[in-house]
């Protein structure tokens, strides 16, 4: 490639604005430089804005994250481009461009209000991804009331207008005209002159765990489905209700490493955060269900980090959860109730319990399109596609190539605080970076220490 | 008689924060105490006050109605004072004039199992808050210089990396280390568990970097004695040993950087309390096994210098025990016994190592299966139980403990034995803590502003924190967390100058009588007397509107912008006799 003679600019593209992505995004705008936030989903917030309320403190999610996401949304120096996806990346450190394809939401953001009529009357309704198919939402939907932009979409395979011809019930209703059916998708072409990745997580797919029902149990659900369940503003107003027929379960059983630890059938690694949620769901089950009972099973508790000793500690003895420590070898449904059978290893008995609902605290698992866009950049991805460091034990944040800087969940399993703490040291090495080019334009590229 | 009423066209925001307050608190009850309160022209509420569309809402009847006044119930004002005002103004109101009436923490949350009592409280704080707002001033902030030069304090891996983030953007770094060498613990350190890279190595590669930055002085043998000033602005004197003059410098930001203690052996007498010279702590088997370390990398016993054959480690010694000793997870211990049972095996392949622990905490990256490594390629024995007693029988050092899974009591004659100590703060922390006006925990660890979205501010503006100052954690997380707070630096420094919030304390010329009562009273040293006017003065940048001074001050000539006198006896006027302090207005 042909070096460009151009002085690098100092104008950062972040892809993926969960929390990971905020945090890097507002350290650099914060400090005088342009950033481009790059999101796949319609709003800000990623998993973050899913969760009901967060471990040591039970702060709800919502009331810390929304101060982030508005700032993010109002920032004059941030260009946030949701609901869009990086296509390609050419180029260099200084001067990477890259390709993103918006999505055509249906709707003239432009001039859409966000007054929310469109979904009120939309006829349709569709499970709710952001619930994790526990509620449902309209054709025309956004992701939650808080979010960020707060401009609806049209879901195209759901709507029907596209599928069936016929309603335009929306563009009735639109008090702006916002509404645009034949709306294509753009493709903006952004320049930058640094990069960071911080594209997030998946849960390892349910339906992969024959034994505990492969995803054919109503009343097995995952760690983020109970999160939903948990949040007020989730499909059930906070209210602990089973999906199947959505009465309050007096029994749950949490089974942890579901798919993590597991090397010879899902994933070796630990997944580093469950056991701190799953405590924290035992511990909010009981508070929401006093008569309830809580069981954790788990293999090792891991609550290494400030505080979080403490908060299990409080559950167990003020909150009376029961951890039992032992691999769980089969749940499966037994008319109305969700049997699970156990070991528990301290006492050498088999336990079998007739459970009203299960939550599996599923393996966190990179998404497949940070494969891609490390495919892209020319970054190394390690055996389970998680983002590989320039060097683990020095270098957590920079990858092999200059320029081109990781954070988050992307790079492997961790908590928020410490996913905050690393955008945060991405987001430094892009400032170094800036600074230099502005006192000596003449170097292309400062190493990194 | 309260002062003349300023704010004549008021709205109040009821916010439900999901159900958080709406679930115990009966917002409809809340808005009609206030429907025909004289002033209050706009009373609603919302699912979520802090979202955009409830923030709007809060725009368009500003903009509707003319407030000049807004109280927001909602939650704490720390969490979302500074939202608000800033929306506030965008809309054209001045964002003093707009106050957090807290319903959540003070109300719903506490009197959850209430909610009657939960309401009429609610009521009552609002119409306080809505008193306070009738007096608020129109205020405007003020700006100081910002001094764009950084300190930090501690020269070990955390330190080193805050420094050359900093200085790589190109900002003088003042670096101050106690020792006479910088590298701190990892100085002491073989090795790194994530594929045994060499400590000394990685920290040689830092060092290098570190002297290729002409912006970093590096202070050794040096201690922080005192601090003045404020974000952006402050003096710090630092003392090098055997120097008697200490030198002053000006700073704009500090970071934090101290690292961390081990809980002393002495303290644990049921593990023979430093007293049995083959039980030994982790960092002590670090010195064994660094490569230019006392042994030149050999594991041999310190009673008799001889290579041990059994080694038994010993985990959360001091850890996890709220009873005897620290409550908390020293996080870094799982891993680092792992890799020293696993070196261990190495140079002694027919030795055995056991390992007795709780629970093997393995988080993060690559740890799951570095532990699992080293139960199948070197074969160490896991146990899980505690350790009862740890003594000295002859040669050997007997270990009694428990196999919580076999159900067995375990002895084992061992060789030599690591005790995977607790990760504890600096013996000076707090005091270090008080210098810098920082707050720590119960243990002497530094506090951060929020455990999940600010990890690394301190909650004195300017001032960050970083690594095992602040809680034990590994080098990677260290080197994160050194990166942000150069991140938060960074920022602070990409102005030339800060915007100071004109809640503060002033002095009536009038009123005072120069009794300066007020001057010990400031914690943070922003009164002086008047050089020659029988008169206090505030220094405005150092004063933070904590209001002892108007505490103590006998004529009522020290106030707070906003928090007056006048004004907080309306509030309590208001609070005992609702319906006659309503006619006055």
């Amino acid at each position: 490639m042909e070096r460009p003679a151009r002085a690098p600019i100092a104008h950062a593209l972040v892809i993926g604005a969960g929390i990971a992505g905020m945090q890097a995004a507002l350290d650099i705008a914060n400090s005088g430089y342009p950033v481009t936030l790059v999101e796949k989903l319609p709003s800000i917030g990623g998993r973050m804005a899913q969760l009901s309320e967060t471990f040591p403190t039970l702060d709800c999610a919502q009331c810390i994250l929304t101060p982030r996401t508005v700032e993010v949304g109002r920032h004059p120096n941030i260009h946030l481009i949701t609901y869009a996806e990086v296509e390609d990346i050419q180029g260099e450190p200084g001067h990477f461009r890259a390709r993103i394809r918006r999505r055509a939401a249906g709707v003239r953001w432009d001039i859409c209000t966000g007054c929310g009529a469109c979904i009120e009357k939309c006829p349709t309704r569709v499970p709710s991804d952001f619930d994790m198919g526990l509620g449902r939402r309209k054709a025309i939907y956004t992701l939650s009331p808080q979010a960020v932009p707060n401009k609806p979409v049209i879901d195209k395979e759901h709507c029907r207008y596209f599928t069936q011809g016929k309603c335009r019930v929306c563009e009735k209703v639109c008090p702006t005209g916002a509404i645009a059916y034949d709306q294509e998708d753009e493709l903006l072409e952004i320049e930058a002159g640094a990069i960071i990745l911080a594209t997030g997580y998946e849960l390892y797919d349910v339906t992969r765990l024959g034994e505990y029902g492969a995803g054919q149990v109503p009343d097995v659900i995952s760690g983020l489905a109970f999160e939903r369940l948990l949040s007020a503003s989730g499909p059930t107003a906070g209210k602990i209700r089973r999906p199947s027929d959505g009465r309050e379960p007096k029994e749950v059983v949490f089974v942890q490493c579901a798919g993590s630890r597991d090397p010879e059938k899902a994933m070796p690694y630990c997944s580093t955060i469950c056991c701190m949620y799953t405590a924290k769901h035992a511990m909010l089950y009981r508070h929401r269900v006093p008569d309830g009972q809580a069981y954790v099973f788990y293999i090792d508790i891991r609550t290494a980090g400030r505080r979080y000793e403490e908060f299990l500690q409080r559950a167990v003895e003020e909150d009376r959860v029961l951890y039992l420590r032992g691999k769980v070898s089969r749940i499966f449904r037994d008319g109305e109730k969700v049997v699970v059978w156990g070991a528990d290893t301290l006492s050498g008995q088999q336990v079998e319990i007739a459970a009203d609902m299960v939550v599996l605290a599923t393996a966190i698992v990179p998404r497949p399109e940070t494969r891609r866009l490390a495919e892209m950049l020319g970054i190394e991805v390690d055996a389970h596609g998680f983002l590989r460091e320039a060097n683990p034990n020095l270098a957590p944040v920079s990858t092999c190539r200059p320029g081109v800087f990781i954070a988050g969940t992307a790079v492997g399993p961790r908590d928020i605080p410490e996913t905050v703490a690393q955008a945060s040291a991405a987001a430094a090495k892009v400032l170094s970076l800036f600074a230099r080019w502005q006192l000596e334009p003449e170097v292309e590229y400062a190493g990194q220490s | 008689m309260p002062a003349k009423a300023k704010a004549h066209r008021i709205g109040l925001f009821v916010c439900h924060c999901g159900l958080n307050i709406a679930g115990t608190v009966d917002i409809p009850q809340v808005l009609d105490a206030f429907r025909d309160e004289p002033g209050v022209l706009v009373s609603v509420d919302y699912k979520y006050m802090c979202s955009e569309p409830g923030q709007e809402l809060i725009r368009r009847k500003i903009a509707e109605e003319k407030l000049d006044g807004v109280v927001v119930a909602a939650c704490s004002p720390t969490m979302h004072e500074a939202t608000f005002r800033r929306n506030a103004e965008s809309a054209g109101l001045n964002p003093y004039r707009v106050e957090i009436a807290n319903i959540r923490e003070q109300v719903s949350w506490v009197h959850a199992k209430d909610p009657d009592a939960a309401t009429r409280k609610a009521i009552e704080v609002i119409r306080t808050i809505i008193e306070k707002v009738r007096y608020d001033e129109e205020l405007l902030p003020f700006t100081l210089p910002v001094v764009r030069r950084a300190l930090v304090i501690g020269g070990g891996i955390a330190g080193i990396q805050a420094a050359l983030d900093i200085a790589a953007a190109g900002f003088p770094v003042l670096l101050v280390e106690r020792e006479a060498r910088l590298g701190g613990r990892m100085a002491q350190l073989s090795g790194t568990y994530f594929n045994f890279e060499s400590a000394g190595d990685l920290l040689a590669q830092k060092l290098e970097a570190l002297r290729a930055r002409p912006e970093i002085t590096v202070l050794t043998e040096s201690e922080v004695e005192s601090l003045n000033g404020y974000v952006g602005n402050f003096t710090v004197r630092i003392r090098r040993r055997g120097e008697d003059q200490p030198r002053e410098e000006s700073v704009g930001a500090i970071v934090v950087a101290t690292g961390f203690d081990l809980y002393p052996l002495e303290r644990l007498p049921e593990y023979g309390a430093g007293a049995v010279p083959d039980v030994i702590s982790g960092l002590e088997m670090e010195a064994m096994l660094r490569p230019d370390g006392p042994t030149g990398g050999r594991i041999l016993r310190p009673s008799d210098g001889r290579p041990p054959r059994e080694v038994v480690f010993v985990q959360c010694a001091g850890s996890r025990d709220p009873q005897h000793a620290m409550p908390y997870c020293s996080k870094i211990c799982c891993m680092y016994t792992a890799k020293q049972a696993r070196l261990f095996r190495r140079q002694c392949p027919d030795g055995q190592a056991y390992v007795f622990y709780i629970d093997i905490r393995s988080g993060g990256k690559g740890a799951e299966e570095f532990v699992q490594a080293a139960m199948e390629e070197e074969r160490v024995l896991y146990l899980r139980g505690k350790v009862s007693r740890i003594f000295r029988d002859g040669d050997k050092v007997m270990v009694w403990g428990a196999d919580t899974l076999s159900g067995q009591q375990v002895e084992i004659a061992a060789d030599l034995v690591v005790l995977a100590t607790a990760v504890v703060p600096r013996q000076d922390a707090r005091e270090l803590a008080q210098r810098l006006r920082v707050g720590t925990d119960m243990h002497g660890f530094f506090n951060e502003a929020h455990p999940k979205l600010r990890p690394v501010e301190s909650l004195t503006a300017g001032i960050y924190l970083a690594g095992a100052a602040q809680g034990p954690k590994d080098i990677p997380e260290t080197l994160s967390q050194a990166g942000a707070a150069a991140a938060k630096v960074l920022s602070l420094f990409s102005r030339h100058e800060l915007v100071q919030e004109p809640t503060i304390a002033w002095v009536d010329p009038e009123l005072c009588s120069a009794c300066q009562l007020c001057v010990p009273a400031c914690p943070y040293e922003a009164r002086r007397p008047h050089p020659w006017k029988p008169v206090v003065t505030v220094n405005a940048a150092l004063c933070q509107g904590c209001g002892a001074c108007a505490m103590v001050c006998p004529n009522k000539a020290s106030k707070l912008r906003n928090y007056t006198p006048e004004q907080v006896l309306a509030m309590v006027d208001v609070l005992f006799a609702p319906a006659k302090a309503q006619e006055g207005t």
